[in-house]
This record gives C-alpha cells, sequence and structure tokens, in this order.
C-alpha cells in the first residue's frame, strides 16, 4: 500500500517536472545523491542511503512558487515523499510576501542555532549530516520589508511544526534526564487553533564594514518538557517507578547578531535571551520534574583567509540563570567549534574539517570531509565523524565513530 | 635680428617643441591614471561565460550574470551563479571603496544555507572560482600602488600601444612587474603580461573584442593563459546594457537571496 502511495507521488513529481520544464520561467533542478556508511567499531553498514532532491519553480512576473519535493530510499525502504519546502510568493516594490513551507534561517553562526529560533532542526542524526539538512521548514507566512539595506521580516506560523529528536533505541538516542527508565504518556501538542500561532519579527542592516540583525520571537519550544505525572518512591531505594508526560510549551526569545571586518578577519557574534525554559531536574525535589529558568547564549568567533586556506573559530556558551543544583544540565555549558577548508585543482578538489570541542568535561566531535568534483555536474565525497571523548554532548556518542562516502549528480 | 634675439626665439621654439613632446608622450603613470580614469558607465549589467581549459584541453564552464554600479562611496557588484547547476543562485556581492587603502565589503549567499554571509576580502591573489583571473586580476588596481614607465610602442591587432611597465611598490605583491599594451585610441589595456617573482612570464591576458556601447568601451572577450601551468580562463561578456539606471539599493541582501 505504501509502495503504491510512493509510486503515484513519484510519478505525479515527474509529470510535474517534465510539464514545468518546458514552461517559460520555469526551472527543474535538484540533485540525486547515494552514500554509504559504517561503523568504525565494529565495520557494521549503519547507513545506505538514495535521495532524489527536486526542487521545482516557476516566476510570472511578481508571482512564483517553489516547491522541494524529495524521495529516500533508506537501508532498502523506500519512504513516504517529504516535502521539505512548498510555497509561493509575491514580490511587490519594497516588501516580499511568501506562504507555505519554508526553511526560515537566521544567524550568522556556522553550526550553532542560538538566534535560528524559527526552523526547527531534525537532530534524528544529531550534527552528523550537513548544516542544510538539520534545517527543517515551518508552515506560515512571511512578510519582508525593505528600505534600502535595511530589512524587516515578519513571521507567523499558524500552526506549530516540533524538532525531530533522534528515535527510542537509535545509535544517536541521547540518555534520558530520569533515574529510572519511564513510561512515556502521550505528547502534548498545541492544537490548531489561532491562539496557539507562533510570532517572529526581526529586523536586518546589511552596510559597510559590519552587518546587524535584531531579533525576538514568541513560539513553542522545538523539544518537549517532561512532566512527571507519577512516580513510585522507596525509601531506602529511590524512585523504582516514573511515569512523564512529554508536553511541548510556549517560550520566547530576543536576541542579535552582528558581523563587520577588521582589516582582513570578519569577525562575528550573536547572542540570545531565552524566556522560561523547562529543565529537567530531580523528580523528588522537583514534583512535576522540571524547573523553569531563563536562559542566555551567547557566541563570538571570526573567519579569515589565508595561503589558500579559510579558517573559522567560535566561542559559545550556554548560560542558566538561577541555576540549581539538582538540574541536570550545567549552569554553564562552553563549546569552540573551528572550521578549516582549502581547495586544490582548479577548485575541484576541497578539503575541509568542521570540529566542535565541548570544555567541560573535554569531549569533541571531528567532521573532515573531502569532496571532489568529478565533472560541473558530479562530484565524490568522502567522510568521517570523530567522537573523542567518554561524556559530554559528544563524548557520549564516542562508540559511534563512522566513516561515510558516496556520490552526487546536479542538474 | 640681433644676434641676442635670435638666441632667445631658438630657445623659445626648442622650449615650445619640449613642451609639445612631453604632450606627445605621457608618462607611464599618466597613461595607467588614463586608463584608471576611462569612463567605466554608470552602471553596466550582462552575462558572463567563463570557459576553463585545464591542460589537457578540457572545459569547464561557469554562466553568470554580473551587475556593476558606481556610486558616491565607490563602486558595487553583485553576480549570480547561473550554471553549473551545484551552483547556480549561489550570489557573491562586492563593494569597493575610492579611499585608498580601504578594504572591500564582501558577501556570499549560498542557496543550500540560505544565508548570506560576510566573507574576508584579503584573498585577492586566490583563484576566481577555480579560474586563472584572481579576484585581484579581475578588480580595477589603482595606479599609485605601482611604478609606471612607457618602455616603447607596438601595434596590437592594427592598434597603436604604449607598452607600459608596472612594478608594484609593495614588494610582497602577488607579481614582481607586469607589461600592458594600453591602446592609445581607446585607453583600454589589449594585452598584459604577469610576471613571477623569479621574473618568469607567468600569464598572458588579451582582450579580443572590444565594443563602444553607450560611449563606454566594454571588453567584450578576453582570455587569461597561464603559461607555466598550461591553463587558461576565457571570458565572454554578453547582452550588455550601459547606463541603465540602476538605483544603488539593487545591490542588497535581498537581491542577492532572490537574484538577478
Amino acid at each position: 500500500m505504501m509502495k503504491s502511495r510512493v509510486l503515484w507521488a513519484l510519478a505525479a513529481v515527474f509529470l510535474a517536472a517534465a510539464n514545468l520544464a518546458g514552461q517559460e520561467g520555469a526551472a527543474v533542478n535538484g540533485y540525486a545523491r547515494t552514500k554509504a556508511g559504517a561503523l568504525l567499531e565494529d565495520a557494521s553498514l549503519f547507513l545506505s542511503e538514495t535521495t532524489l532532491d527536486l526542487r521545482l519553480s516557476y516566476r510570472s512576473g511578481d508571482a512564483g512558487f517553489f516547491a522541494n519535493p524529495v524521495l529516500y530510499e533508506r537501508e532498502g525502504r523506500t519512504e513516504e515523499p517529504v516535502l521539505r519546502e512548498a510555497y509561493m510568493d509575491f514580490r511587490g516594490e519594497s516588501f516580499d510576501l511568501r506562504l507555505g513551507k519554508q526553511q526560515i534561517i537566521w544567524g550568522k553562526g556556522d553550526g550553532v542555532f542560538i538566534t535560528d529560533i524559527v526552523s526547527p532542526k531534525d537532530l534524528s542524526r544529531f550534527l552528523v549530516p550537513d548544516f542544510e539538512e538539520i534545517r527543517g521548514a515551518v508552515t506560515g507566512a512571511r512578510l519582508d520589508l525593505y528600505l534600502g539595506s535595511h530589512a524587516l521580516e515578519l513571521v507567523w506560523l499558524p500552526a506549530f511544526t516540533p524538532g525531530t529528536a533522534p528515535a527510542a533505541g537509535s545509535l544517536w538516542a541521547p540518555a534520558l534526564p530520569f533515574p529510572v527508565t519511564p513510561t512515556f504518556e502521550s505528547v502534548v501538542s498545541p492544537g490548531l487553533s489561532l491562539d496557539n500561532g507562533e510570532y517572529f519579527a526581526r529586523y536586518s542592516f546589511l552596510g559597510e564594514s559590519f552587518d546587524l540583525a535584531v531579533m525576538g520571537g514568541w513560539f513553542w519550544n522545538d523539544t518537549p518538557g517532561y512532566t512527571v505525572t507519577d512516580k513510585t518512591f522507596v525509601p531506602g531505594v529511590g524512585i523504582t517507578a516514573l511515569t512523564v508526560r512529554p508536553e511541548y510549551y510556549r517560550t520566547a526569545a530576543a536576541g542579535y547578531a552582528a558581523s563587520g571586518a577588521l582589516g582582513p578577519v570578519i569577525l562575528k557574534s550573536e547572542g540570545a535571551f531565552y524566556g522560561l525554559r523547562r529543565y529537567q531536574g530531580n523528580p523528588m525535589i522537583y514534583p512535576d520534574g522540571y524547573a523553569e529558568k531563563y536562559s542566555l547564549q551567547y557566541m563570538a568567533g571570526a573567519d579569515a583567509s589565508a595561503a589558500g586556506f579559510s579558517f573559522g573559530i567560535q566561542f559559545i556558551q550556554d548560560l542558566i540563570l538561577d541555576h540549581d543544583p539538582d538540574l541536570v544540565d550545567p549552569e554553564l555549558k562552553t563549546t569552540m567549534t573551528f572550521v578549516a577548508a582549502r581547495t586544490f585543482l582548479r577548485d575541484t578538489l576541497t578539503a575541509e574539517v568542521f570540529t566542535y570541542l565541548g570544555l567541560d568535561p573535554l569531549n569533541a566531535l571531528v567532521k573532515p570531509k573531502l569532496t571532489w568534483d568529478a565533472t560541473d555536474a558530479l562530484e565524490f565525497f568522502l567522510g568521517a565523524y570523530l567522537f573523542l571523548g567518554d561524556e559530554g554532548d559528544f563524548g557520549r556518542y564516542d562508540s559511534n565513530d563512522g566513516v561515510y562516502l558516496g556520490a552526487k549528480f546536479s542538474f | 635680428m640681433n644676434a641676442h634675439a635670435n638666441r632667445v626665439l631658438v630657445l623659445t621654439a626648442a622650449l615650445f617643441a619640449a613642451i609639445a613632446l612631453y604632450a606627445a608622450e605621457p608618462s607611464g603613470t599618466e597613461i595607467m591614471q588614463a586608463v584608471y580614469d576611462r569612463p567605466q558607465g554608470k552602471d553596466v549589467q550582462g552575462n558572463l561565460t567563463m570557459t576553463l581549459v585545464d591542460s589537457k584541453g578540457k572545459e569547464r564552464v561557469r554562466s553568470l550574470r554580473q551587475v556593476t554600479g558606481t556610486f558616491a562611496s565607490g563602486e558595487k557588484k553583485l553576480m549570480v551563479f547561473l550554471s553549473p547547476a551545484d551552483v547556480r543562485g549561489t550570489s557573491f556581492m562586492n563593494w569597493s571603496y575610492d579611499e585608498a587603502g580601504r578594504s572591500d565589503d564582501q558577501w556570499i549567499y549560498l542557496p543550500a544555507l540560505k544565508r548570506v554571509k560576510r566573507i574576508s576580502s584579503e584573498g585577492r591573489g586566490d583563484s576566481f572560482m577555480g579560474s586563472d583571473f584572481t579576484y585581484d586580476d579581475l578588480g580595477d588596481r589603482h595606479p599609485s600602488e605601482d611604478e609606471h614607465r612607457v618602455t616603447g610602442s607596438e601595434s596590437i591587432a592594427g592598434e597603436d600601444c604604449w607598452i607600459v611597465e608596472s612594478v608594484p611598490r609593495d614588494p610582497k605583491d602577488l607579481y614582481s612587474r607586469t607589461v600592458t599594451w594600453v591602446s592609445k585610441k581607446t585607453m583600454v589595456g589589449v594585452k598584459r603580461e604577469y610576471y613571477d617573482h623569479r621574473g618568469a612570464l607567468l600569464k598572458t591576458l588579451t582582450i579580443s573584442k572590444l565594443e563602444s556601447i553607450s560611449d563606454v568601451w566594454v571588453i567584450l572577450k578576453t582570455e587569461m593563459r597561464n603559461v607555466q601551468k598550461n591553463t587558461s580562463t576565457r571570458i565572454e561578456f554578453s547582452e550588455v546594457k550601459v547606463n541603465s539606471g540602476i538605483p544603488e539599493d539593487e545591490f542588497t541582501e535581498r537581491a542577492m537571496t532572490r537574484g538577478l
């Protein structure tokens, strides 16, 4: 039944693409990609994926539409087609209006999401996929107003789109913040109601020597908090049973992002103050299993290029305000990122390494990648992700070190 | 007329002759300044096709749309890649300033990441998109950055040219010297040789098609050949429009993200 639906969807997409391709103002682009990955620990093949990513667009004067259907075959199973984006837009003299499912990307940082608060993240495979695949899409209306180099962006999302967490039992499932394995009740999500809309606004300026953006939002947290609804406590033993209810909840954030040139170096920074968010804690201390706290997250970084290399460094801190020692998360978490890249053979060979480094405890994720453009359309790639350390955001996946290779044909 | 008056007359004639000779043969600096000051048009737009040829003769083609405008603060340029498919929609914006020594502002937009990112403009000696041109080769180099001298005259494709040797004031510059053949008619450098720091010829730039559009000389076909690596890059500029009234607010983040 599912295979039949997929085939029908595939046929419909190709018919639409073929019809579009012949029309003026229409474009059909995309890529086909196949990749396979194996764990270093036991050489088990954990990733076998083929992707068809189509970008269909049509413009007629000031109006246009864009659709990005994606088909995946993973581990030999054809999955349901995904509509990553599908929107229509209207371009006025000094405004753009875009309606539908769309990715909205904010922030100046690389690989960090401090002010990137609109589109949810797909962390089903942690931070291993390319960043463009980690970002999801939201459904709603976006209005951009322009005045020279100044822009004001207003976003209304009538329906909440949650982030995607690693599946329970998968390689990337994180340790749960509970003393015992809990029983989960059904997830409580905001219903489809105008009262449950999300609202975002951003002012941005791009100018001589520096760029600045200031943003804010009132929205549902992309990941749920877990409310303890029942627990069994045995004196002398502790909690022996726990029932929790995952609940999405409202929060807010306000922040900035800036970058500027200082001689040969690009300096950049972003930061955000988050409204009350739920942090899990000891259920014996917190009856609901969590405490609500304000928090700060900020980044300072620099990019430069020399001798054909481009480099980048970022220093990031997460700070929970009015922190309690019984919370699972630490009061302060410090992370750094490093990136180095260089092209060879007239830009046909690219070598890059992106590294996350957690400082307390010391742990890291190192992502080296080599890409060779065999032709303008066909590229081969080879990469790895190496987790270093025994604990921390990255060290906890120490046994998940892996390598992957693949090919991508763009059209 | 006495002898004294004769001497005065001869001296005056010699002085006028010297001035006339001076006027006929400008210095290297004056020639390169005139090249730099040549009218470029308030704005220029068109499609660029860049063909990269490797040492085995294999070709790779990139096409892009380019818009350039000159404003009170300096020059603004926006390039949007049309092909190949994997870079389609990528755009690059550069703001350069008349102030000597002031670095350019540069941004890149990558459609996959949906984000405009400010980038360093210091890699001017780096290759432009894998071609034989560096970013510096494609820009307007200010004459004050070099010492210039005229080394002779020569006719190139029927055009009378001055030959001007330019030596960078900064010894760490990308090239040890360049030699430019400047057309006496158009004040366009129709050929240029680039020498490496060993003094050997590195690259040769030739212009094979030049056209006056709206009273502005526009280079329509040019080729950079790296004689040491035996590679070359051809650039063709087509569908060119000059002085079509492009406003300054075309050079914004909005234009980068939606294309031209």
